[in-house]
């Protein structure tokens, strides 16, 4: 039951850090990292606000994730989304938006929806539907949320668009 | 909630694994995803002192094709990366869909096929906290012996969820398990066992390894009903395979699940479709005799009552769809 020393990347940033195997990647982002951005909800994987991108993008619990898996591999968190100092098209349409009320939710429901536009800047209504169903707004509802999401799906196909020209 | 303490092994390969079982017994649990173990972990309904870890065993991550043109599905596929498999979801799009309609995405970005197959019977009472839990008395599954979601119950009736298992029984999909003996493969629903306690003959040396699917010729279908898409487990599920003509359908193979601790052949409905063909009164019959075969029904998760009429609807829905896979030849298993 030792502490075990695993080289992990958050945000671009390498860090070695002794882990002991019962924490998860949420206890070592929060508690040895001090990146507190990813919050801790239900803890039981049921609400996703605990919600970070792994290498492929793709949207992990880290509340139900063993720190220790995560030896050599990367991960990104709310905090290393801004690009450059100016807020990432999904930060900013939640905010031009309104889609956060109390905010708890939005860091995990933030990178459950760029774990979507990453790999689909066009997404459907049902893909939307679907990719933020694992993450859950407790104030309201996901109304706004979903109008955030279609707008900085617009944004970032225009740019992807202009990429490729 | 913390999870409790316990030593950590990630082997390298299947025989690293395999000697780890054997070493520490059934004071080891075998962690696959983790969105389930963890989960039981956190709650202390599992207090394993050793946990090994799979996600390093590249062995159990492949999909092929075998030379019988059966497809041979490694257990540690992730349920994301078998959704995204076109030789999957092209022959077997019931399958797909079964596989995609586990939980959320967060989910099944981690849970793997053999995960899903393994999960851990569940029950209102029990997967709970342990603070919730201590407010009453145990079960069988804890440390009494009692049931309380059926008193008079002598077993657990705590409930299988996979989704994934209806589907694959219906395909007739074997599982491999490896032990220290070797290889040993059976069919899907001779892994199961009608306990919740021990729901499966896995034993506790032995690793679910691959999935076979065999080369079908026929149409399946997939169907389920849950309180919220992308949270809840299933208040029932239902697989239905058929081969042949539908109005003289050669065979048929009909499995529901999430209601009870293994998924379940509904005989008596195959045997009218098989009889009469699937035209409306024989599927509204199969319907209703799925509904009557249902037997002693838990009110977990689901009232007992309503459970019965939505397991009616769901097999009669999806006879319907099936029946009309059937007639326009669409979507065919292979």
């Amino acid at each position: 039951m030792s502490k075990q020393l695993i080289t992990l990347t958050v945000n671009g940033d390498k860090y070695e850090i002794a882990v002991a195997p019962h924490h998860t990647l949420l206890d070592v982002l929060r508690n040895d990292l001090g990146l507190t951005g990813t919050k801790r909800g239900c803890t039981a994987g049921s609400c996703g606000v605990c919600t970070v991108n792994g290498e492929k993008g793709e949207a992990v619990l880290s509340c139900l994730s063993l720190a220790v898996e995560w030896d050599g591999r990367s991960v990104t968190t709310i905090e290393g989304v801004e690009e450059g100092g100016r807020l990432h098209p999904v930060q900013q349409a939640f905010l031009e938006f309104g889609a956060v009320q109390c905010g708890f939710c939005t860091p995990g429901l933030i990178m459950t929806a760029k774990a979507l536009l990453d790999v689909n800047t066009d997404p459907s209504e049902e893909e939307i539907n679907e990719a933020l169903a694992g993450a859950i707004c407790r104030c309201t509802g996901h109304i706004k949320v979903k109008k955030a999401v279609r707008n900085a799906a617009r944004v970032l196909h225009e740019r992807e668009m202009n990429d490729g020209d | 909630m913390q999870l409790p303490r316990f030593e950590y092994i990630r082997p390298k390969n299947l025989a690293e694994g395999l000697a780890a079982l054997a070493e520490h017994g059934d004071k080891a649990v075998i962690m696959s995803g983790g969105s389930d173990l963890l989960l039981n972990m956190k709650y202390r309904l599992t207090t394993p002192d050793v946990l090994v870890s799979l996600s390093d065993i590249a062995e159990l991550q492949t999909v092929e094709e075998l030379t019988d043109g059966s497809l041979r599905i490694g257990a540690g596929c992730t349920l994301t990366a078998l959704a995204g498999n076109a030789m999957l979801g092209g022959r077997y799009p019931a399958l797909h869909d079964a596989i995609y309609s586990v939980g959320s995405r967060h989910v099944r970005n981690v849970g793997t096929l053999g995960g899903n197959l393994c999960l851990d019977t569940r029950c209102w009472y029990t997967n709970q906290s342990e603070q919730w839990r201590c407010s009453r008395e145990g079960c069988l599954k804890t440390d009494s012996d009692i049931c309380h979601a059926i008193k008079s119950a002598d077993r657990c009736h705590a409930i299988n969820s996979s989704d994934t298992a209806p589907v694959l029984i219906a395909l007739d999909a074997e599982v491999i398990l490896a032990g220290p003996d070797g290889e040993r493969q059976l069919p899907l629903l001779d892994f199961y066992r009608d306990d919740g306690v021990e729901h499966t003959v896995r034993r506790p040396d032995e690793v679910l390894v691959a999935v076979i699917i065999p080369p079908v010729s026929g149409h399946a279908v997939f169907a389920k009903l849950a309180q919220r898409v992308g949270l809840d487990f299933a208040a029932g599920s239902f697989a239905a395979f058929a081969a042949g003509d539908g109005a003289k359908p050669d065979a048929i193979r009909l499995v529901i699940g999430s209601v009870a601790a293994m998924p379940k052949v509904l005989a008596e409905s195959e045997r009218l479709l098989t009889e009469s063909g699937l035209t409306d009164d024989a599927i509204e019959n199969a319907a209703l005799a799925a509904r009557q075969s249902l037997g002693e029904l838990t009110s977990l998760f689901t009232p007992a009552g309503y459970k019965r009429r939505l397991i009616k609807t769901l097999v009669r829905d999806a006879l319907l769809e099936l029946r009309e896979q059937m007639d326009t030849g669409l979507a065919n298993t292979s």
